[in-house]
């Protein structure tokens, strides 16, 4: 069937496409894009590894047609650092130890971040709450959490 | 996923005849968290998938008229956590909402979506039914309310007829102070479906609604119209067995969550932790 | 250097999202795999029609065991009883009888959808009571076996091992009882994937294996092909356990890059990935002979271990975990015996613990209802039994190598053992004792370049343990090099020298030495040439490199190796290198109406020897502990009648979230330099989940009165277990 042609902001550019309707917001990302970032594991909304935001709010890119992007903006983990460098949540992530395999970490991060942007002063259990949408196998959650609070207390 | 072709109607009237032209193969999209499940499942095929973000009538939007408050079809539940109104009004359905899923499903779900898929465990329904709340539905013929508890027939499963969608819930605004809590319970602390779930609402004249989900083929409620419930100084056991009477219109079944007997269990005791809640919040009201 | 928290290599590009696993490789003109399955356990292919499917546009191949070389070759990493794709029948829910190759990943799944599979439903074994079953089917066909005398059973392999005698033992008290475990899945949260590409003759397969020399033996074999024509390239795994030690879909994919002389890309999904690994389930009936002061006096062990369809390394873990089914005491005289057994679900592989948190459930649960009969302390039964530094706990086998007990105390100062409880709380402590890689090799090789900068070539995986953070550290420590300028290169057999494989916690001791090793192979070829060049004792590196390569350049290259021999006659092929100990401790309280389990505190002691990076140590300890909750509190795979898996997908398979952290937790360690590892090191990063189903359930005991011998402790469990008390 036939592509509908869309135009989706990602990462801060504008960007006019045809998306087939069948494709999700994450295959786009991956595929389309090359952004591979983003990450798909469960493709049902219960991992957390796809989060993008969407108009400034956390969303599973795994759970949203391409098509649904567009007129929206869309910001990945590629987004979110300059130049490769790490900004300060990012900094965080990585002083606290929380990074192991790091397949759910972009996906964490971008959780975090939107969570820091509605909350920028969260308690712990506020923490383990608003990740509570983010598997890490790992079982990275105590260093993860750390970081979150390290980051809110510099102020990100 | 398969193929299908994609429409975002600007008006209702648009919806309406796409909906009328498609018929059982157009499927309604609005927050997508089950309908994008259902297709990478193939459980959905649809032909033709309606996105009704665009449409004018449908919003997002909370508003009070009269003694009603209305949500509008495209509210997501984080939009539900966000309003005031419904904190203070509605804290049940709060506590409720916060129960769907992550942070990231509560931004793109909608509460119209959580009741439309007439999952028998849906975490709203209680508290909506609990509430009193209405649906009110519209098609190219024409619009009408049903009430909530009428809504759902089964599993998956409304009173919503071909060409028919719901434009937005109502509930209505009590005059009486009341109590509410909301209660589930779950397979583990983080993100999960409900093993089962109850919202109880005591009005300070004494009736007590109770409503539950994930304990029968739809979500149900009952009522103490007898005050018995509500009354502070009645004994325990006669409460239980009023509430033994109430429940009598579960009807569990064993699944991967758990089975019927834990199930039926479990409805006392979240039945009694819901109402001890409840009547400790009307007290504080 | 050594014993610093040195950040995480590799930590930028994943906090980045630059980190390329698998699924992020995009070769050119790549074909899409898809596979077909059939939705039951056990079942006989009458026919496959492939005609539909191959209409669909972008299809280029589609495989059948028809397709495949005949016999079709089978594989695994002990016994080659692995189709490339079902042959007759399948023998577990998901086993692929057909892959589809295409254009676009879109036309993969719609042909794999139209291929049409005519099957017969058989009976199938799914418990161990079924394969115990005279009159079950049989899993493996008895001519893949000839030369065994079990082949008319269900029965892989049967274990005894023991010392004293156990008929004669006197006790004042016997505890019997059984256990289960049940099956558990990786649940890696990257999926598994795998690329393969035709290659100048051979071909290149990227894999996210923790093993790339094995999966370069067996699809060598495979396709009969030279080592050197197989080049498998082993990004960094997001995360495995043990789930990508062993090659599961690599020798189709690279037998299909062949055919269509394209690359070709498999990704599989979650639910694929579920079907393909789990952890052996077990049920362990005990007997354990006590005095009355709580020494014990006699194991009698009978266990049954549930396969699946095809051995894999099961085997192996069996063998492992049951050789310590004793646990860490002193038991004069134990008898064990094991049946390893088949039956139509997904095959068993290895999984972080390689058997010891089944083994350890039981050992542990024994002591708990023995000092609870005989009124004494869980801790000080214990202390009273675990073997001393020095003492051969196995007789005749690698003594005790640690100072346990130190451990136990820890743990049980840090859940204040004996301080009061509240009403409805309850403490738990549990030990578990890990036999650690017995045979083995690693080699490496160091490359140090004329600017006084290296690089490392060392064929371990970092799956999230952060190998390439302490290779470097050793490597620096070594070269007196920053570590900055040090990079450590892995995962490509056409690269780096053999390892045997990233396993059994055995990098740091078995890799850090080879890299050690090779470091100090270089370090004594610069004293060599300082000596050469008529250069001062203490040149810097830097200077002296420059002195020696300032025209044309050059560099040093180090050669290390650590071996670990074969051992004949050893039931486990050698003797243990060292015992990964560890001590978990923990505090509940539990909501007698609902049977939820709340974890108040929850601290782990891992006897490492030395921290070569304590950051990274505690990060796998915690993470172990996470891990171990989740098969304590709330998973188990969930089989119907027909073998098909219930709970299939992250949507009913529970893993434990942030919300499921105890509300404190705690990982602590005991350093007494007394491992075979660099600086006295000893492997780690499995310890923290051996013991934690014993140590949380003993505290529900405490908080409750009921013991609990079946796993995971769903509140409905828990429940029921408190109904039958209030009886
Ligand atoms: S891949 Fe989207 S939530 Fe798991
Ligand atoms: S770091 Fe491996 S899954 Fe989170």
């Amino acid at each position: 069937m036939s592509s509908t042609p869309i135009r989706v902001t990602v990462n801060g550019a504008e960007r006019e496409v045809e998306v087939a309707p069948n494709t999700t917001l994450l295959d786009f990302l991956r595929d389309r894009l090359q952004l591979t970032g983003t990450k798909e594991c469960c493709d049902l909304g219960e991992c957390g590894a796809c989060t993008v935001l969407l108009d400034g709010r956390a969303v599973n890119s795994c759970l949203m047609l391409a098509v649904e992007g567009d007129a929206r903006e869309v910001t990945t983990i590629e987004g979110l650092s300059e130049n490769g460098r790490p900004n300060a949540l990012q900094d965080a992530f990585l002083a606290k130890g929380a990074v192991q395999c790091g397949f759910c970490i972009p996906g964490q991060v971008m959780a975090a971040r939107y969570l820091l942007s509605r909350n920028p002063h969260p308690t712990l259990a506020e923490v383990r709450e608003g990740l509570s949408g983010n598997l890490c196998r790992c079982g990275g959650y105590v260093q993860i959490c750390e970081a979150v609070l390290a980051a809110s207390e510099a102020g990100t | 996923m398969q193929p299908f072709a994609y429409a975002r109607p600007a008006t209702l009237a648009d919806a309406f005849a796409l909906l009328d032209e498609h018929g059982p193969d157009a499927c309604l999209l609005a927050g997508g968290t089950d309908v994008v499940v259902g297709l990478r499942n193939r459980t959905l095929r649809p032909e033709m998938v309606i996105d009704l973000k665009q449409v004018a009538e449908l919003q997002p939007a909370i508003s009070e008229e009269g003694s009603w408050l209305t949500i509008t079809a495209t509210t997501a539940l984080a939009g539900i956590d966000e309003d005031q109104r419904i904190h203070a009004r509605f804290p049940a359905l709060i506590e409720a909402a916060a129960t769907v899923g992550s942070a990231q499903i509560r931004n793109r779900a909608t509460l119209t979506g959580n009741i439309c898929h007439a999952s028998p465990a849906a975490d709203t329904a209680p508290a909506l039914l609990a509430y009193g709340a209405r649906v009110n539905v519209a098609s190219a013929r024409g619009t009408r309310r049903v009430d909530l508890d009428e809504f759902f027939v089964g599993p998956g499963k409304t009173v919503l007829q071909r060409g028919e969608l719901v434009t937005a819930i109502d509930l209505p605004i009590a005059a009486e102070r009341r109590g509410a809590a909301f209660a589930r319970i779950t397979r583990r602390r983080g993100v999960d479906l409900a093993t089962i779930s109850i919202c109880c609402v005591v009005e300070s004249a004494g009736r007590t609604v109770l409503a539950y989900g994930a304990v029968g083929p739809r979500p149900f409620m009952v009522a103490d119209e007898s005050g018995l419930l509500a009354d502070p100084a009645a004994r325990d056991g006669a409460k239980d067995e009023v509430l033994r009477q109430l429940l009598t219109k579960a009807s569990p079944i064993s699944d991967v969550r758990g089975s019927r007997e834990y199930r039926e269990a479990m409805l006392l005791v979240m039945s009694r932790r819901a109402l001890r809640a409840s009547l400790e919040r009307l007290r504080a009201a | 250097m050594i014993g610093t928290s040195q950040p995480r290599a590799g930590g930028l590009a994943r906090v980045t999202g630059r980190q390329q696993f698998i699924a992020d490789i995009n070769l050119d003109h790549t074909l899409h795999v898809k596979l077909v399955h059939l939705d039951c356990g056990h079942a006989r292919i009458v026919a496959i029609d492939t005609a539909a499917a191959s209409e669909v546009y972008g299809v280029v191949a589609i495989l059948t065991a028809a397709d495949l070389p005949q016999p079709v070759p089978r594989f695994g990493p002990v016994h080659d009883d692995r189709p490339i794709l079902a042959v007759g029948e399948t023998k577990y829910h998901g086993q692929p009888v057909a892959a589809v190759a295409a254009e676009t990943k879109e036309a993969a799944e719609a042909a794999a959808e139209l291929v049409r599979v005519e099957y017969e439903a058989l009976p199938g074994v799914y418990t161990v009571a079924a394969a115990l079953d005279p009159d079950a089917p049989l899993v493996l066909e008895p001519g893949l076996r000839p030369d065994d005398p079990l082949r008319h059973s269900n029965v892989l392999r049967e274990l005894n091992y023991g010392w004293g005698d156990v008929e004669a033992a006197k006790a004042d008290l016997v505890v019997e009882n059984s256990y289960a475990f049940p099956m558990v899945t990786h649940f890696a949260i990257e999926p598994h994937a795998f690329i393969a590409a035709p290659d100048d003759g051979g071909v290149v397969i990227w894999t996210a294996t923790q093993n790339p020399f094995q999966t370069q033996r067996i699809i060598a074999r495979v396709l009969g092909l030279p080592l050197a024509r197989v080049r498998v390239i082993a990004p960094d795994p997001g995360g495995a356990f043990g789930g990508k030690q062993h090659p599961k879909y690599e020798p189709l994919v690279a037998l299909l890059a062949l055919r269509t002389g394209r690359p070709v890309r498999l990704l599989l999904t979650l639910e694929e990935t579920f079907q393909e690994v789990r952890r052996t389930s077990c049920e362990i009936h005990v007997r354990t002979g006590f005095q009355a002061d709580g020494t014990i006096s006699f194991q009698d062990i009978q266990s049954d271990f549930l396969l699946g369809a095809y051995a894999d390394v099961a085997e192996r873990v069996i063998t492992k975990a049951n050789y310590l089914a004793c646990g860490p005491y002193r038991v004069p005289d134990a008898r064990i015996t094991v049946r390893a057994l088949l039956s139509h679900t997904t095959p068993s592989t290895a999984f972080r613990g390689f058997g010891t948190p089944q083994v350890s459930w039981a050992h542990e649960s024994q002591l708990d209802d023995a000092a609870r009969r005989l009124g004494l302390d869980r801790v000080d039964i214990r202390l009273r039994n675990l073997a001393r530094k020095g003492e051969a706990f196995v007789p005749g086998d690698t003594p005790c190598d640690g100072d346990w007990a130190e451990s136990v105390r820890k743990a049980a100062g840090a859940i204040e053992w004996g301080s009061p409880i509240a009403a409805g709380r309850g403490r738990g402590l549990a030990v578990a004792i890990k036999a650690s890689a017995t045979t083995g090799a690693s080699y490496s090789i160091v490359r140090l370049h004329w600017d006084g900068s290296a690089t490392v070539l060392a064929g371990t995986s970092d799956m999230g343990q952060g190998a390439r953070t302490v290779l470097a550290q050793v490597a620096a420590h070594e070269l007196g090099i920053p570590i900055d300028s040090i990079k450590v290169v892995m995962g490509d057999t056409a690269a780096v020298p053999f390892d045997l494989q990233t396993s059994a916690s055995r990098s740091t001791v078995f890799m850090g030495q080879a890299v050690a090793r090779a470091c100090r192979d270089i370090n004594a070829q610069l004293r060599q040439m300082a000596a050469d060049l008529g250069l001062v004792a203490n040149v810097s590196v830097v200077e002296l490199l420059r002195a020696r390569f300032s025209e044309v350049r050059g560099e040093v290259i180090g050669v290390g190796s650590y071996r670990s021999e074969h051992q004949p006659g050893h039931p486990l092929g050698g003797s243990p290198s060292f015992y990964e100990f560890s001590c978990t401790a923990s505090e509940v309280e539990v909501d007698e109406g609902t049977g939820e389990i709340l974890l108040v505190r929850h601290v782990t002691v891992a006897d490492v020897g030395k921290a070569l990076n304590p950051q990274h140590v505690e990060m796998q300890d915690e993470g172990a502990a996470v891990m171990g909750l989740g098969h304590t509190l709330m998973e188990h795979i969930l089989l119907d009648d027909s073998g098909r898996i219930r709970n299939l997908g992250a949507l009913d398979y529970r893993i434990p979230t942030t919300k499921d952290l105890p509300l404190e937790m705690l990982a602590l360690v005991v350093e007494n330099a007394d491992g075979p590892g660099p600086y006295g090191s000893k492997g780690a990063g499995e310890g923290g989940l051996m013991a934690t189903a014993p140590a949380v359930a003993s505290a529900v005991t405490e908080a409750t009165g009921v013991v609990i011998r079946d796993l995971p402790l769903t509140p409905e469990r828990v429940w029921r277990a408190i109904q039958s008390r209030d009886l």
